[in-house]
C-alpha cells in the first residue's frame, strides 16, 4: 500500500512540486522568523559578551526596576577608590557614557536609524575597554581628541588626523580624530556610531564631572569574579551594586531580546497566516487529485482494499508532500531571514550582519507545522474518497458526495456567527466570559472562523458572482471569455476554495488599509484640534531625545511665545512597562490642548499624575485615588491622581506628570533630554521670522526635526505608511501562496479537461486563444478572491476601528482607491498565476488530447 | 486511380501522395502508413475500412492536418499541409475542415447552439442564419438548441457535432467512427443525414468505420491493411462490403 502511494506521488512531479511549494513557503516563513530572531539574539549576546570581555566585575547604581532603555544613573567618582581598596582587585577604573553625534566632512550628522550614537570614555589599559581595539592611531589623551569606530570612518572617509565636529550633551565642538577603533572582528557595535574620549574630557562633555557611569574591575590572578563581587559588594555604600561582568552581559542582552520579543510574535502571526492560506491550497489539491483518481481508487476497493487503506494511501501521499516541503521550507528559511533583515533595514532598523543559527526549535516547529497542516488538509478528501461505492465509480457515474448547498449554508452561517461573535467579544470585551482565552486570541480565532465560513459559503455564490463578473467578458473576447466564465463555475467548490486562499491575504491587506487610514485620519484630526503650537521639534526613530539647551534657547527668543518640553519615561505598572510623559504645566495650555475634565494643571505642577479619562473609567479610578507607580530611580511610589484629561493623541501618553515630579523620579535616567518641544510663536511674528528662529536654534542639534503643523501631521502619516508597507510586504507572501493555489488548481483543471481542449484545438482554436481562455478563468477566480477579501477586510477594518475609538482612533476612513486597487492587483495576480497552466494547455498534443481518457 | 496524378483541380477536395507515417526506429519501427496515395473528390462520401491497426485512423488524422506525415504529401484543396506551421494548420482546420469524432464531441459548458457555431465563434465570424436553420432543421435539433450537452441523448449529441462540422461549409469533413457509440436507430439517423449532406449540399465527407452497415451509406469504400490501400469498392451495400472484407482474409 505504501509503495503504491509513493509511486503515485512521484508519478506526478509537477503536482507534487506545486502542492509542496505552498506548504514550503509557509514553513519557510516560520523557520525564517525563528532564524531571524535567533540571529538578532545571537548578535546581541555576542555583542554584550564582547563588550565585557576580559572584565570581571561591574559596579554601578542599583536600580529598582529594569525599565526602559537608558542605563543606570551615574555614581560618585569617589566610589572608584573604595573599589580599588578591596583586596583582590587588580584594576578598577571608572568610565562614563552618553551620546555623541559625529558630523561628516560636509557638516551632516551621522545618525543611524535605530542603533544609538554612543559616546564613551576610553582608558589606557585596553582590558577595560572590552573588545574595543585600536585599528589605527593612538588613544585620545587630550580634550580635543576623539576616537571613532571603523565603520563610521570607512563610510564617511574619515582618517586619523581629520578634524570633525562632534556633538555631546553639553556642546558641539571640533575634535581631531586620533584613532580608529574596531570591536573584535566587527567594525562597529551592532550598527551604532561610537565616539571615544579621554576620561576627564568625557566627564566634562557628558556633564558628569565628579561622577562615573560605572566602574570596571579586573580581578587579580587567581581571584574568582564571584568571590570578588561579594567582597566589593560588602564594601559599597547603599544604592550601589556590584555584578559580575558575565551576569551583566547576560542581563543586558536578555533585556534587549525581551524588547524584540514583539517582533518575533508579529512575524510568527504573519507566518501562520501564510500556513493557513497554504492549507486551503493543499486541501483543494488533494480534493481534485482524489476526484481524478476516483476510478483508480474504486478499482482498488473492488479488488479488495478496505476503505481505511484508501484513506491511508492518500494520507501517505500527503505525508510525503509535507515532509519534503517542510525540509525544503526550513532550508529556505535562511532566505526569508535575509529578506526580513532587508525589510527591517528599509524601515530604518539596521541590523548587523551575523551568522544565522538553526536551532532545534526551528526544525521541530517547522516540520511539525508543515506535516500536520498538510496531512490534516488531506484527511477530509481522503475520507471522502473511501466512501465512493466501488461499482458506481467504475461505471463512471458522477458520484456526488458533496454536501447539499442548504446544509453547507447552514454550517457556514453557523461558523460565521461564531467567528463574528468571537471577534466582537474579543474587541469589546465584557460581552462573554472568555475563560482562558485572552482578547487578542479571541479576535484571531474569530478571524480564522470568518475566513473558513466565507470560504464555505462562497461556493454557493461563486456561480452568480462569476456570471456577473464575466458578463463583460464575452463582449470583450467572445468565445474564450464565455468559456472562461463557464469553466470557472463548473466546480464552484473548487473555485471558491482557490479564491478563498487569495481572499485571506487581500482581506488582511484591506484591513490594514482601513485601519491605517483611520489612524492617519484620527491622528490628523487630533493634531488639527489638539496642537496649538506652531512648531513641533522631535527626533525621528525609536525614542531619541535631545539636549535641553534647545528648549532654553527658544524660551528666551522674543519671537517665541511659549515652549513646552515633553519628557518621556518608562514606569512599572503592576509588572508591565508603561510610559509617562513629563510636561511643562505652565505652558502646555498655549501649545497642546489636553481636554482636562477634572483637576487643574496648577495642581499637576505640584506633583501627582494626570490620567486619560478612558483609562480612569477602565480601571475604576476616581480623582484623588493614589495609584502605585514603579520608577527606576525611586522605586514604588504612591501617586495621587490629580486630574483627568481626554486628548492623548498629541502628547502620546495616557499618563502625564509635571517636570519636577519627572526629574525627581527619573533622576539619571535620561532626565537630561527633551523628547518633544512644542513651540508657539509670539503674536505678530511672521511665519518666516518665527521659523527662521526655531530652525537656526535647532541647527545645533543634528538629530532633531522642526515641523510646522502640516509637516508634523505628514510625518505622523508617513510613520503609519511605513508600517503599512512593512505589513503588506509580509502579507505579500500569503498572496504569492494563493497565486500558487490558482496555478495548481488551473493546472489540475486543464489536466481534467484535456479532451475538451483537444477538441477545441481540432476545430480550429489557436494556441493563443487557448491561453487566453485559461487566463480569463484565472482572472475571474482572482477577482472573486479579491472582492471577497475586500468585503471581509472592510468588515474587520470597520469593527476594529470601532473598538479602538477609545484609544483615540475615532475617525473611520476607508481609502477607496487603494482598496479598489486590490481588485486590479488581484487580476494581475491571476494573470501571472495562469502563465504556466495556460502554456501547458496550449501545448497539448491534439491527437493525444482527443484520445485522452 | 494512381494514374490520375494531375495537379489539384477544383473537383479534388483532398489528396494524399505516397504518404508514409513511421513510428519508432530499427527493430521497433512501425509503418502505420506505408506509401498511401488517394484522392477524395468533392461531393463524394468516402468510407475508410480496415482491421484494427491497419492505419485507417492515422490516414484520417494526417489528411485532416491533426498529425504530420513522415514522408509524402497531403493537400486540402490547393494547400499542401507539410509546409504549414501550427498556426496556419489551425486556421486551415478552422476554415476548411470539419470534424465529427466518436465521442466527447462537444464542449460541456456551451449550449447546443453554441456548440454548432463553435468554429465560427472561434474565428469571431458571423454565421449565415438561414444556413444554420436549415442544418439544425434537417437534424431535428430545433427545440434542443438551448440545452447543454449533458441534457442531450447520445444521438442528439452526435447530430450537434455533425451540424457543427457542416455549419462553416468546410471543403471536407472528417468523421472518425461517428456512430460508434450510438444505438442502431440513432446511428442510422446520423448516417442518413451525412449522406443527405453530400447529396443535397454537395458536401465532401471522409469517414473511418469498421462497421459494414455504416460503410454502406458511403459512395465509395477504401480498404486499408498494414498501412496500404488494398482495395476499393464503389456504391457499396452492407453485403458487398462484408464480402470484400472476408476476401481480404480478416
Amino acid at each position: 500500500m505504501i509503495r503504491t502511494a509513493l509511486k503515485t506521488v512521484f508519478a506526478h512531479k509537477l503536482r507534487l512540486a506545486l502542492t509542496a511549494l505552498s506548504v514550503m513557503i509557509g514553513v519557510a516563513f516560520i523557520a525564517g522568523t525563528f532564524i531571524f530572531t535567533d540571529t538578532i539574539d545571537n548578535t546581541f549576546n555576542q555583542l554584550f559578551e564582547d563588550v565585557y570581555e576580559g572584565q570581571d566585575v561591574i559596579v554601578q547604581a542599583e536600580t529598582e526596576f529594569d525599565v526602559g532603555f537608558s542605563g543606570p544613573p551615574p555614581i560618585d567618582e569617589s566610589v572608584v577608590d573604595v573599589v580599588r581598596g578591596v583586596p583582590g582587585v587588580e584594576l578598577a577604573e571608572g568610565n562614563v557614557g552618553s551620546f555623541a553625534v559625529i558630523y561628516d566632512k560636509d557638516g551632516e550628522a551621522i545618525v543611524p536609524t535605530g542603533p544609538p550614537t554612543i559616546g564613551a570614555s576610553l582608558t589606557e589599559d585596553s582590558r577595560l575597554n572590552g573588545n574595543a581595539q585600536l585599528r589605527d592611531g593612538r588613544l585620545p589623551e587630550a580634550s580635543g581628541e576623539v576616537a571613532v569606530d571603523a565603520r563610521t570612518a570607512q563610510d564617511n572617509d574619515l582618517q586619523v588626523g581629520d578634524v570633525v565636529q562632534v556633538q555631546t550633551p553639553t556642546d558641539v565642538g571640533d575634535f581631531e580624530i586620533v584613532s580608529i577603533i574596531g570591536f573584535g572582528e566587527s567594525d562597529n557595535l551592532a550598527g551604532a556610531t561610537f565616539a571615544g574620549f579621554e576620561f576627564e574630557t568625557a566627564q566634562r562633555l557628558f556633564d558628569l564631572e565628579g561622577q562615573v557611569s560605572s566602574i570596571t574591575v579586573i580581578a587579580e590572578e587567581g581571584t574568582s569574579p564571584d568571590l570578588l563581587r561579594n567582597a566589593i559588594a560588602s564594601a559599597l555604600p547603599d544604592g550601589i551594586e556590584a555584578v559580575t561582568a558575565a551576569d551583566e552581559a547576560a542581563d543586558q542582552s536578555e533585556a534587549l531580546s525581551d524588547q524584540l520579543g514583539f517582533l518575533q510574535t508579529a512575524l510568527l502571526v504573519f507566518a501562520l497566516v501564510a500556513v493557513f492560506v497554504a492549507s486551503f491550497i493543499i486541501q483543494n489539491t488533494f480534493r481534485i487529485i482524489v476526484r481524478q483518481r476516483q476510478k483508480e481508487l474504486a478499482l482498488m476497493r473492488a479488488v479488495g482494499a478496505t476503505g481505511s487503506q484508501v484513506v491511508w494511501m492518500v494520507v501517505i501521499e500527503a505525508l510525503v508532500v509535507g515532509v519534503v516541503a517542510s525540509v525544503v521550507g526550513i532550508a529556505f528559511g535562511f532566505v526569508i531571514a535575509q529578506g526580513l533583515t532587508g525589510v527591517m533595514s528599509t524601515i530604518g532598523f539596521d541590523l548587523p550582519a551575523s551568522s544565522a543559527p538553526l536551532a532545534p526549535r526551528t526544525i521541530i516547529v517547522g516540520l511539525t507545522v508543515g506535516i500536520v497542516v498538510t496531512v490534516m488538509a488531506a484527511v477530509l478528501p481522503a475520507v471522502r474518497a473511501s466512501k465512493i461505492p466501488p461499482v458506481a465509480a467504475l461505471q463512471d457515474v458522477d458520484v456526488s458526495l458533496r454536501m447539499s448547498d442548504r446544509r453547507r449554508n447552514i454550517i457556514g452561517g453557523g461558523v460565521l456567527a461564531i467567528g463574528v461573535g468571537l471577534i466582537v467579544a474579543g474587541l469589546f470585551g465584557d460581552v462573554l466570559d472568555l475563560g482562558p482565552l485572552n482578547e487578542l486570541s479571541a479576535v484571531g480565532i474569530g478571524a480564522i472562523f470568518v475566513f473558513l465560513a466565507v470560504s464555505v459559503l462562497s461556493s454557493t455564490i461563486v456561480k452568480p458572482f462569476a456570471r456577473v463578473l464575466g458578463w463583460p467578458m464575452p463582449k470583450i473576447d467572445n468565445l474564450t471569455g464565455t468559456l472562461a466564465v463557464e469553466n470557472s463555475v463548473r466546480k464552484p467548490r473548487r473555485t471558491a476554495t482557490t479564491a478563498s486562499a487569495l481572499m485571506i491575504g487581500l482581506a488582511l491587506v484591506a484591513f490594514f488599509f482601513v485601519l491605517g487610514d483611520s489612524i492617519k485620519a484620527s491622528a490628523g484630526a487630533a493634531i488639527e484640534e489638539g496642537l496649538r503650537a506652531d512648531y513641533v521639534i522631535n527626533v525621528d526613530g525609536f525614542g531619541g531625545g535631545f539636549g535641553q539647551g534647545l528648549g532654553e534657547e527658544l524660551r528666551d527668543a522674543p519671537e517665541v511665545e511659549a515652549v513646552t518640553p515633553l519628557r518621556f519615561g518608562f514606569w512599572d505598572h503592576d509588572g508591565t512597562d508603561d510610559f509617562v510623559m513629563g510636561i511643562d504645566t505652565t505652558t502646555i495650555d498655549q501649545t497642546i490642548f489636553l481636554g482636562v475634565t477634572q483637576g487643574s494643571l496648577e495642581a499637576l505642577g505640584d506633583g501627582g499624575v494626570f490620567v486619560l479619562e478612558d483609562i480612569v473609567d477602565q480601571e475604576g479610578w476616581v480623582l484623588g485615588d493614589t495609584i502605585p507607580m514603579g520608577f527606576s530611580a525611586t522605586g514604588l511610589q504612591d501617586v495621587e491622581i490629580v486630574g483627568v484629561f481626554t486628548e492623548a493623541n498629541v502628547v502620546q501618553s495616557n499618563y502625564l506628570v509635571g517636570l519636577d515630579f519627572y526629574d525627581e523620579n527619573f533622576e539619571g535616567f535620561g532626565t537630561d533630554l527633551d523628547f518633544v518641544l512644542a513651540v508657539a510663536a509670539a503674536d505678530g511674528v511672521t511665519e518666516d521670522a518665527s521659523r527662521a528662529v526655531v530652525e537656526s536654534a535647532a541647527a545645533d542639534y543634528p538629530n532633531v526635526n522642526v515641523r510646522d503643523q502640516a509637516e508634523y501631521r505628514q510625518s505622523q502619516e508617513d510613520q503609519v505608511d511605513q508600517l503599512l508597507v512593512m505589513f503588506n510586504a509580509l502579507l505579500f507572501l500569503a498572496v504569492i501562496i494563493a497565486m500558487f493555489g490558482i496555478t495548481n488548481t488551473l493546472a489540475l483543471s486543464v489536466f481534467e479537461r484535456t479532451r475538451e481542449i483537444g477538441l477545441l484545438r481540432a476545430v480550429g482554436m489557436s494556441r493563443r486563444q487557448i491561453r487566453r481562455m485559461i487566463r480569463w478563468e484565472a482572472v475571474i477566480v482572482a477577482i472573486i478572491g479579491a472582492i471577497l477579501g475586500i468585503i471581509v477586510g472592510l468588515f474587520f477594518g470597520v469593527i476594529v476601528t470601532a473598538a479602538l475609538a477609545s484609544q483615540g482612533i475615532d475617525v473611520l476612513s476607508i481609502p477607496s482607491i487603494q482598496i479598489l486597487g486590490l481588485v486590479i492587483f488581484g487580476a494581475i495576480a491571476g494573470l501571472l498565476a495562469a502563465i504556466l497552466p495556460a502554456r501547458r494547455a496550449a501545448k497539448l498534443n491534439i491527437l493525444e488530447a482527443i484520445a485522452y481518457e | 486511380m494512381t494514374t490520375m496524378e494531375t495537379t489539384a483541380t477544383a473537383s479534388i477536395a483532398a489528396r494524399m501522395d505516397n504518404g508514409a507515417k513511421i513510428y519508432g526506429e530499427g527493430d521497433t519501427e512501425v509503418r502505420a502508413l506505408d506509401g498511401v496515395t488517394a484522392q477524395f473528390e468533392s461531393g463524394v462520401f468516402t468510407a475508410i475500412m480496415g482491421p484494427s491497426g491497419s492505419g485507417k485512423s492515422t490516414l484520417l488524422h494526417t489528411l485532416a492536418g491533426l498529425d504530420v506525415l513522415s514522408d509524402g504529401q497531403v493537400h486540402i484543396g490547393d494547400i499542401e499541409l507539410g509546409s504549414l506551421k501550427d498556426k496556419d494548420l489551425t486556421l486551415l482546420r478552422r476554415e476548411k475542415v470539419g470534424f465529427v469524432f466518436q465521442a466527447y464531441n462537444l464542449i460541456p459548458t456551451l449550449s447546443a447552439r453554441e456548440n454548432v457555431l463553435l468554429p465560427l465563434l472561434i474565428a469571431g465570424e458571423d454565421h449565415d442564419e438561414e444556413w444554420f436553420n436549415q442544418v439544425v432543421g434537417i437534424l431535428g435539433l430545433g427545440d434542443r438548441l438551448t440545452h447543454r450537452p449533458s441534457e442531450l441523448s447520445g444521438g442528439q449529441q452526435q447530430r450537434v457535432a455533425a451540424a457543427r462540422a457542416l455549419v462553416s461549409r468546410p471543403e471536407i469533413i472528417f468523421a472518425d467512427e461517428p456512430s460508434g457509440n450510438l444505438d442502431s436507430k440513432s446511428a442510422a439517423e446520423l448516417l442518413d443525414f451525412m449522406r443527405r449532406a453530400v447529396k443535397e449540399f454537395g458536401q465532401t465527407i471522409v469517414m473511418v468505420t469498421h462497421d459494414p452497415v455504416s460503410a454502406s451509406y458511403a459512395d465509395r469504400v477504401i480498404f486499408l491493411e498494414d498501412g496500404k490501400i488494398v482495395d476499393e469498392l464503389l456504391d457499396p451495400t452492407p453485403g458487398t462490403v462484408l464480402d470484400r472484407m472476408r476476401q481480404l482474409g480478416a
